[in-house]
């Protein structure tokens, strides 16, 4: 990647691998058979998520899941796997991380107006990501410099109150470009590569899967994106990150720069909130004013720490949880007896905000790794032990 | 030659005057001591030798250069390493991780844009991080978390990290402060081999006397914010006015 | 209409809504101050106490919801607004004792970010039990008769007379708990873990523990904020959530653990929206933050946080 890495492999190289033997480092040779194995472990679950949540006879009808959902929840799983670089490895508690959300939904559906509007063709979803990416990092960077500067809660306050100002900014002075209130309906998506409708059926088998076009797009986005994840945490900022979680103070006086590296986690999670939400708004063709709000971001929050902070897969399975509990559970209408008409409560559905909310306030006082931290510690039970070279990479 | 250098060095804390004019050097290759009563100013020195606080007055220069606008890593950059009065370590992480964030900053800056670059590739400070855990008695057990190591590991992981960012100047504020005898002499130990074999600078600042008047080429004895003495462990056993101010007339 | 009338309207407002922010700011100041404590449910105490006045207060029909769907069609006792002002805060101060028990004092040993997250959830969990119990539509809350409609005001001409009561009621009890910190033994303790952080942490938080009723007098100024905000404001479950972002940066740029810093920072706040308002109604909402944002950057520790206190 850099001419350093290029020196330190030719110096380093042979030697090491002496080192490494003799030393008894055993633990990288892992690290590198592992990351097929997660990358290829995600690309499977999307290929067939689909099928098995809104088609597969009997357990698509106890789900109740259907396509659009499914989408969302991919989605979704981005932004959190995102946030989590900053939130479950850096240590930073952002609630403003909507500004990015909402900013690149709003970025991307406004370049959508404005290359069919003025520039005359529809835009591609590939260039719209793009753009809707480069305004989140953009737009991370200048608020990470501005929020960074204060730590602990103050930097959540402060990362709170820049988004607030976004979200005020596109509803009431912007409104001429972001339609305010009424958000912004003007989106005009193209064919992806120029050839394939969106909405339109994959190929054979594949449409059995997956389902459109769309979903395949977005389903790619999220191999790639948990595979890009996946490098950062085992990279260099993987390190420093989790070392300035655990001890700030230390690692700038082992000589690092704590706050760039900060700014960089902050950004980078940004990117993610960018390609996110530059995919809702592909997904939906639509930016409600709601996506800048403060809510937006404390939702994204739960999701992480629902589904468990500082694991990788953790918070995509919490965005899942989410999304589930508002979108399928909020429908309900009464909880029964399985396979019985016994009513144990009526209007269940309702409920849902509430459940989560439950759930959430047990996990942050139980489970501080949360639902996916519960797996693990049941798998460990199960097989008795020793997962930590199983999870090391992203412990 | 002059490693380290303060000029009229002065610290205040509201009225408080914590360092009050010191002027001290430590040349290349030196053991330096620094002791002195508590409150005497001797961790505000090294404080604001790693820039953890702003000096109210004077300069400090590290190999000629003026470090007192710096910030913290870039000190650290420029080679003075600090090991901590209690254990400052990465609990959560392994006792080979600990070593490598250090051995990182080391061998590629205080920064860097390698965030897809697979730490595999790290040759170099693997073996930094190696050496150094070797150095420390603590290479089998470099895959544990840091936070089971009893607390005497602890602290020479905590002298590991230090001594991986590569320094040319250590600066040890009482490394065996709440160590028992046992650890406290592995620790003696540890140092001298460390001098040996490294052949480090270092500035100690250390309640022990037998530990000081072992190893150090030089002791320097602050009381209230001030130099009252400065001189070779025999000169310092016998000056009148240290035994006075601060050995109480012990004689030693 | 005078230009003079006009800005002096202008100030009335920009008090009345400042006396708000500052009821909030208040509590959740002197609760950070002094036990360290984040609260982000302190807007779900406001809703606790506008939804507990307006039932205190007056007898209203219920459109929506369970408790309407259970068969109630109205609720409430119509005692009047003054029960409400005594009745509220007196409850509140209760719910706010049980919080500091049962969900604060498991989390004084814990990080910042944990305290935020749980009350963060716990809020989530009282708007929901608010909107199932009474729907999700917003309750009309009238202002007491004695005090509905506009007086006449030299210079001014007419102006609310409720808003003028808001200012009043807020001024005299932001009094009541000044002089409580400033002139007795209690309030002797609040100061030490307020200005001197350092020394509260080497006595150890036990020392604060026992002064939990700060949490309690910080809940029932949110209580209250509700009971004299809830005719301006709308009722329903959601305010909490909307009011807690303000609430919290007025805390933040007043200085933490200062009640003259919280009243001062509230007053900023409403006198900006206020003019905002009058001048350019498409950014009255925006102002707030860009002067959080310019004086936290400027002066992190707030107007009059001392260095000490701010990490």
């Amino acid at each position: 990647m850099s001419d350093e890495t290029q020196d330190a492999t030719a110096q380093g190289a042979a030697p090491s691998e002496g080192v490494a033997e003799k030393e008894g480092f055993a633990g990288y040779e892992l690290d590198t058979a592992r990351e097929p194995v997660v990358v290829g472990a995600t690309a499977l679950f999307v290929l067939v998520f689909p099928y098995v949540f809104a088609r597969m006879p009997v357990v698509s009808g106890i789900l109740q899941g259907y396509q659009g959902l499914a989408t969302l929840m991919l989605i979704w799983g981005i932004f959190a796997l995102g946030f989590d670089l900053l939130l479950g490895y850096t240590g930073l508690l952002s609630f403003g991380h909507a500004a990015f959300w909402g900013g690149s939904a709003y970025a991307a559906g406004v370049f959508s107006q404005f290359a069919a509007e003025s520039l005359g063709f529809e835009a591609g979803p590939v260039i719209i990501v793009v753009v809707g990416t480069l305004f989140a990092v953009l737009l991370a960077w200048g608020l990470g410099f501005l929020s960074l500067r204060r730590g602990g809660i103050y930097f959540s306050i402060l990362t709170l109150a820049f988004a607030q100002m976004m979200f005020y900014l596109s509803s009431a002075p912007l409104s001429g470009i972001t339609g305010g209130e009424n958000g912004f309906t003007a989106v005009t998506v193209g064919h992806l590569f120029g050839v394939f409708e969106l909405e339109s059926e994959l190929p054979s088998v594949l449409g059995t899967l997956m389902g459109t076009w769309l979903y395949a797009f977005v389903g790619l986005m999220t191999v790639v994106s948990v595979a890009v994840a996946y490098r950062i945490l085992n990279s260099p900022y993987g390190m420093v990150f989790r070392a300035i979680r655990e001890n700030e103070q230390r690692t700038e006086f082992v000589g690092l720069n704590v706050w760039r590296y900060k700014l960089m986690s902050f950004v980078i999670s940004g990117a993610f909130a960018g390609v996110a939400g530059s995919l809702f708004t592909i997904h939906g063709n639509y930016v409600p004013l709601q996506s800048l709000y403060w809510t937006e971001s404390g939702e994204i929050v739960i999701m992480a720490v629902l589904g468990g902070a500082g694991s990788l897969f953790g918070p995509m399975l919490g965005a899942g949880i989410y999304l589930y509990f508002e979108n399928i559970v909020s429908g309900v209408r009464d909880l029964t007896v399985p396979f019985t008409d016994i009513v144990l409560l009526q209007g269940f559905g309702e409920y849902w905000h509430l459940l989560l909310g439950v759930l959430f306030v047990l996990v942050v006082w139980f489970f501080p790794r949360g639902i996916w931290g519960l797996f693990q510690d049941l798998r460990n039970r199960v097989t008795g032990g020793d997962s930590a070279a199983e999870t090391g990479g992203e412990r | 030659m002059a490693l380290l250098e303060t000029d009229g060095l002065v610290k205040e804390f509201g009225g408080l005057v914590a360092t009050d004019d010191v002027n001290l050097t430590v040349n290349e290759d030196e053991r330096v001591s620094i002791i002195g009563p508590n409150g005497a100013g001797k961790s505000t020195l090294i404080n604001l030798i790693t820039r953890r606080l702003d000096p109210t007055e004077g300069d400090i220069r590290f190999k000629g250069e003026s470090i007192v606008k710096m910030e913290p890593h870039e000190v650290v950059q420029r080679g003075v390493s600090k090991s901590f009065q209690t254990a400052s370590i990465f609990p959560d992480l392994t006792v080979r991780e600990n070593a490598e964030i250090a051995a990182l900053a080391a061998e590629r800056g205080s920064f860097g844009f390698d965030f897809l670059t697979h730490r595999r590739k790290l040759h170099g400070v693997h073996e930094v991080a190696a050496d150094t855990l070797d150095a420390v008695g603590l290479l089998d057990r470099a895959e544990t978390p840091a936070e089971d190591l009893p607390y005497g590991d602890k602290r020479r992981l905590e002298i590991g990290i230090a001594l991986a960012s590569e320094p040319d100047l250590l600066l040890m504020d009482e490394p065996t402060a709440g160590m028992s005898p046992e650890e406290t002499r592995s620790t003696v130990d540890l140092i001298e081999e460390v001098k040996e074999r490294m052949g480090l600078t270092f500035v100690l600042v250390e309640h022990d006397m037998e530990i000081v008047f072992s190893i150090s080429d030089r002791i320097v004895v602050l009381n209230r914010g001030r130099v009252i003495a400065e001189g070779t462990p025999d000169e310092i056993r016998g000056d009148e006015q240290v035994q006075e101010a601060y050995l109480g007339g012990v004689e030693l | 209409m005078s230009l003079l009338a006009d800005v002096l309207t202008v100030l009335l407002n920009g008090l009345q809504q400042g006396a708000i922010f500052a009821l909030l700011a208040v509590g959740l100041s002197i609760i950070l101050g002094t036990l360290k404590f984040v609260n982000f449910a302190h807007g779900a105490l406001y809703v606790v106490g506008t939804y507990t006045g307006l039932l205190v207060a007056h007898e209203i029909a219920l459109t929506s919801g369970k408790l309407q769907s259970w068969g109630f069609t109205s609720l409430g006792l119509d005692l009047g607004f003054f029960a409400a002002l005594v009745v509220v805060p007196l409850f509140v101060f209760v719910v706010g004792l049980g919080m500091e028990r049962f969900v604060a004092r498991p989390f004084y040993d814990r990080p910042d970010t944990d305290q935020i997250l749980v009350t963060f959830g716990l809020a989530i969990v009282v708007q929901e039990l608010f909107r199932i119990l009474f729907g999700s539509n917003s309750l009309p809350f009238d202002q007491p008769a004695w005090a509905a409609g506009p007086i006449a005001l030299p210079v001014v001409g007419n102006f609310s007379q409720w808003r003028l009561y808001v200012i009043a009621i807020t001024a005299v009890l932001v009094l009541v708990v000044y002089a409580l910190v400033e002139y007795t033994d209690f309030g002797l303790v609040v100061r030490a873990g307020t200005r001197d952080a350092e020394m509260v942490r080497l006595l150890g938080i036990k020392i604060t523990r026992p002064y939990i009723v700060v949490f309690g007098i910080g809940a029932a100024l949110a209580g209250v904020a509700g009971v004299v905000g809830g005719p301006l404001n709308v009722v329903n479950p959601t305010v909490g959530t909307d009011i807690l972002v303000p609430a919290f940066l007025t805390v933040v740029i007043g200085g933490v653990g200062s009640i003259v810093g919280a009243v001062i920072g509230g007053v900023i706040f409403g006198l900006t929206t206020a003019t905002l308002v009058a001048v350019a109604p498409a950014w009255s909402q925006i102002g707030l933050y860009a002067i959080a944002a310019v004086i936290l950057l400027t002066r992190p520790q707030g107007i009059l946080g001392n260095e000490e206190v701010a990490p």
